[in-house]
C-alpha cells in the first residue's frame, strides 16, 4: 500500500516536520508535524486550514525555499527536489508575491519564462498564450507599477503557467480578486486539470475550494485533520425545510427548539432540522407557528461546515491539552 | 559544452534584469548625478570663469578633486547596490518566484553578482568616461594613465563589492551591510597602519605588546589592501600619457579577483541553506 502510493502520487511527502527556530529556547515553532501528504496525478487538491496552520510553511518546503527539519519529500519520483529537472515541471504562484515593477506585463512573463530555459520564438509563443489565458492581453504594455491587485495576481498566475508546468502550486490564488475574476481563474484552474496537470492550491475561500477540488485536507496547527475527496467528506446529508411568514418571536421560540435559521432571503429563510429530530416534527412545530411552507429539501453539509467543525474541534483538543 | 553554457543562462538572464532594476535606484542615480555634476562642475566651469587663470596649480586641484570624487562616489555606489539587491528581493519575496524556477542557489547569486559588477562598471565607465573629456580638453593629450586608474579602481571595488555582498546575504536589510561594506572600505585602505602597529610593537619586549603586533600583522596579510590600487598621486603629478609606475598591474588584477572569488564563496556558504 504504503509503496504503491509513493509510485504513483505527484507530490508526495513523508513525516515532515517544521520546526522554525526561535531566538531563544521555548520561542520555537513547530509549525508542521509529522505531515504525510500525496498529491495525485492530475488532481486539484485542496489545502486548507486557518491562519498560521502551516500551508505557506508547506508550500514552501515543497519548494525548496525553506528546509525540512526532518521528514522527506518527493516529487516526480524524485527526492532531489531543488534539481533544474524537477522545478521545469513546476509552476508557483507565491502567496501576496510582489514582481520587479519597472517592468511590463510581459517583461516579466519574459524574464521568467528565460529562467525556466525558453528561449525564441517558443518562448513569445507561450508568453502570449499565458497573457491569454489569464486575460491580460489588453495590459500587457503596460508598466507593472500601473497594476492594480487583481491585474498583479493574474501576471502571477501568468508567470506560473509561462513554462506549461505538469504541477502547480498556487499559494491563494484568488486573493484580492473580484467575484467575475474568481470565476474566471476557477474555470482556468478546472481546465488545466482537464489537461491532466496536476494542482495544489491553498485557500480560505471554502465555496471556490468545494467547487473545483476533487481532493481536500485540512489542516490546524500543522497537522492535517481530515483528508478525502469532496464525497467522501461531506456526506453528512441535513434535511432543510424553507418557509415565509416567520416573525420575530416565532424564530425565536424555534430556535429554543433546536431549529435554526441558516439562511435569510427577504421574507424566505431556509430552517435547518435539528440532528435526532424527524422532519415531522419540526414540520408539526412550522404549523403551530403558522409559518408557509415552501419547500422541503435534503441538503449536504458544505465544506464551510465540515471547516468549521473539523477546525473547532482540534482547537477544543488543543485548549484542553493545555 | 551546451550544458556549461545552459547553466550559465540563467545566471545572465538574472544579472541583466538585476541592472536593469539596479540603476533605477534613486539613491544610486543621485550618487551618479551628483559625482558627474562634480566632474563637470570643478573641470569645466572653472575654466570658462577664468581662461586666463590655467595655472598648473589648478590643474592639480581638478585631478584631485576628481580623482577623489571618482573614489568616493564610485565606493558608495559600490556599497550601497552591493548591499541592496538580495535582502530587496528577499524583502519584497521576488525571491520567492525567482528560486522556484529551474535556477539553483549558487545561480541565483552568481546572476545577482554579476549583476552588481554590470552596475559598477557602468558607473564608473560614466564617471572616468567624463573626467577623461575633461583632461583630454584641457591637455590635448590622451589620459591613457586614467584608463589604468579607472582599471585598478574596479578591481578595488570588486573587493568590497564581494565582502558586502556576502554580508548581505546574512541578513535581511541592506542597512547592516552598507555599514558593514563602508567598514571593509575604511579597514582596507587603513592596512598600511596594521603594519606600523607591528614594526613597532616589538620594541618594549612586553608579551601583550607582541600578542598585539602579531595580532596586527596576521590582518595586515589576512586584510585586503585596498590602497595597492591607488593611483591618484601619479595622476595628480605625471603627464596624462606616462604609463603607470611601480604597480603591476596583472598581479593587482589577480589580487582583486582571488578576494572577490572569497568573498563570493562566502556568500554562497551563507545564502546555501538560509530559510527563505
Ligand atoms: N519565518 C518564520 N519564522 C518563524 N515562524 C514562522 C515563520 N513562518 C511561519 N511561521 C509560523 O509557522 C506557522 C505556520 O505559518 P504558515 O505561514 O505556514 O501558515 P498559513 O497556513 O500559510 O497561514 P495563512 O492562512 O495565514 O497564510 C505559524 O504559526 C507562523 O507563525
Ligand atoms: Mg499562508
Amino acid at each position: 500500500m504504503e509503496r504503491h502510493q509513493s509510485v504513483s502520487a505527484v507530490i508526495e511527502t513523508l513525516n515532515l516536520n517544521k520546526i522554525y527556530e526561535g531566538a531563544f529556547r521555548g520561542q520555537d515553532v513547530h509549525a508542521l508535524k509529522d505531515l504525510n501528504l500525496a498529491i495525485k496525478p492530475g488532481e486539484i487538491f485542496g489545502y486548507l486550514g486557518p491562519n498560521g496552520s502551516g500551508k505557506t510553511t508547506t508550500i514552501k518546503l515543497l519548494l525548496g525555499l525553506i528546509f525540512p527539519t526532518s521528514g522527506t519529500i518527493t516529487i516526480m519520483g524524485s527526492r532531489d527536489i531543488s534539481s533544474a529537472k524537477v522545478k521545469r515541471n513546476i509552476g508557483y504562484l507565491p502567496e501576496g508575491a510582489y514582481y520587479p515593477d519597472f517592468l511590463r506585463g510581459e517583461e516579466i512573463l519574459r524574464y521568467y519564462g528565460k529562467l525556466y530555459g525558453l528561449r525564441g520564438a517558443d518562448l513569445e509563443k507561450r508568453i502570449d498564450a499565458a497573457i491569454e489565458l489569464v486575460g491580460m492581453t489588453h495590459a500587457r504594455k503596460r508598466l507593472l507599477r500601473g497594476y492594480s491587485k487583481g491585474m498583479r495576481q493574474r501576471i502571477g498566475l501568468a508567470q506560473a503557467l509561462i513554462s506549461d508546468p505538469q504541477i502547480l502550486i498556487l499559494d491563494e490564488p484568488t486573493t484580492g480578486l473580484d467575484p467575475i475574476a474568481r470565476k474566471e481563474i476557477r474555470d482556468i484552474l478546472a481546465n488545466l486539470r482537464n489537461q491532466g496537470k496536476t494542482l495544489l492550491i491553498s485557500s480560505h475561500e471554502l465555496l471556490e475550494v468545494e467547487l473545483i477540488s476533487d481532493r481536500v485536507g485540512i489542516l490546524f496547527d500543522g497537522v492535517v485533520q481530515t483528508m478525502g475527496t469532496i464525497e467522501e467528506l461531506l456526506t453528512e446529508r441535513e434535511m432543510s425545510i424553507e418557509v415565509s411568514g416567520a416573525s420575530e418571536e416565532a424564530l425565536t421560540r424555534l430556535s429554543g427548539k433546536g431549529i435554526s435559521v441558516e439562511d435569510y432571503t427577504g421574507e424566505k429563510m431556509k430552517l435547518r432540522v435539528p440532528k435526532g429530530q424527524s422532519v415531522y416534527d419540526t414540520l408539526e412545530l412550522c404549523k403551530a407557528e403558522q409559518l408557509t411552507i415552501i419547500s422541503i429539501a435534503p441538503r449536504r453539509e458544505t465544506l464551510e461546515e465540515l471547516f468549521v467543525r473539523v477546525v473547532g474541534a482540534a482547537e477544543a483538543e488543543r485548549r484542553q491539552a493545555v | 559544452m551546451t550544458a556549461v553554457i545552459d547553466s550559465f543562462r540563467g545566471p545572465w538572464c538574472i544579472a541583466v534584469y538585476t541592472w536593469r532594476e539596479g540603476m533605477r535606484k534613486k539613491t544610486l542615480v543621485g550618487f551618479l548625478v551628483l559625482s558627474l555634476l562634480v566632474i563637470f562642475g570643478s573641470s569645466f566651469m572653472s575654466s570658462f570663469l577664468d581662461p586666463s587663470a590655467q595655472s598648473d596649480m589648478e590643474l592639480k586641484l581638478i585631478k584631485d578633486i576628481c580623482v577623489t570624487t571618482i573614489a568616493i562616489f564610485g565606493m558608495l555606489i559600490t556599497v550601497f547596490i552591493s548591499a541592496s539587491v538580495v535582502p530587496t528581493e528577499m524583502d519584497n519575496k521576488v525571491i520567492y518566484t525567482v528560486l522556484s524556477k529551474p535556477v539553483r542557489r549558487v545561480q541565483y547569486l552568481l546572476g545577482k553578482f554579476l549583476g552588481v559588477q554590470l552596475i559598477i562598471l557602468v558607473n564608473l565607465a560614466l564617471m572616468g568616461a567624463l573626467f577623461f573629456l575633461a583632461i583630454y580638453l584641457k591637455q590635448r593629450i590622451l589620459p591613457t594613465l586614467l584608463l589604468w586608474s579607472i582599471l585598478l579602481t574596479y578591481f578595488q571595488f570588486i573587493i568590497v563589492s564581494a565582502f558586502t555582498f556576502a554580508i548581505s546575504c546574512a541578513s535581511t536589510s541592506s542597512v547592516l551591510p552598507t555599514i558593514g561594506g563602508l567598514f571593509i572600505y575604511i579597514t582596507g585602505t587603513l592596512t598600511e597602519y596594521l603594519k606600523d602597529v607591528f614594526t613597532r610593537s616589538g620594541q618594549t619586549g612586553e608579551l601583550l605588546d607582541k600578542i598585539v603586533g602579531y595580532l596586527a600583522y596576521a590582518l595586515y596579510n589576512v586584510l585586503p589592501n585596498l590602497m595597492h590600487f591607488d593611483l591618484k598621486d601619479q595622476i595628480i603629478n605625471r603627464a596624462p600619457n606616462d604609463p603607470p609606475t611601480d604597480v603591476l598591474i596583472p598581479n593587482l588584477i589577480a589580487y582583486g579577483l582571488l578576494y572577490a572569488i572569497t568573498g563570493f564563496i562566502m556568500s554562497y556558504i551563507i545564502f546555501r541553506r538560509k530559510e527563505m
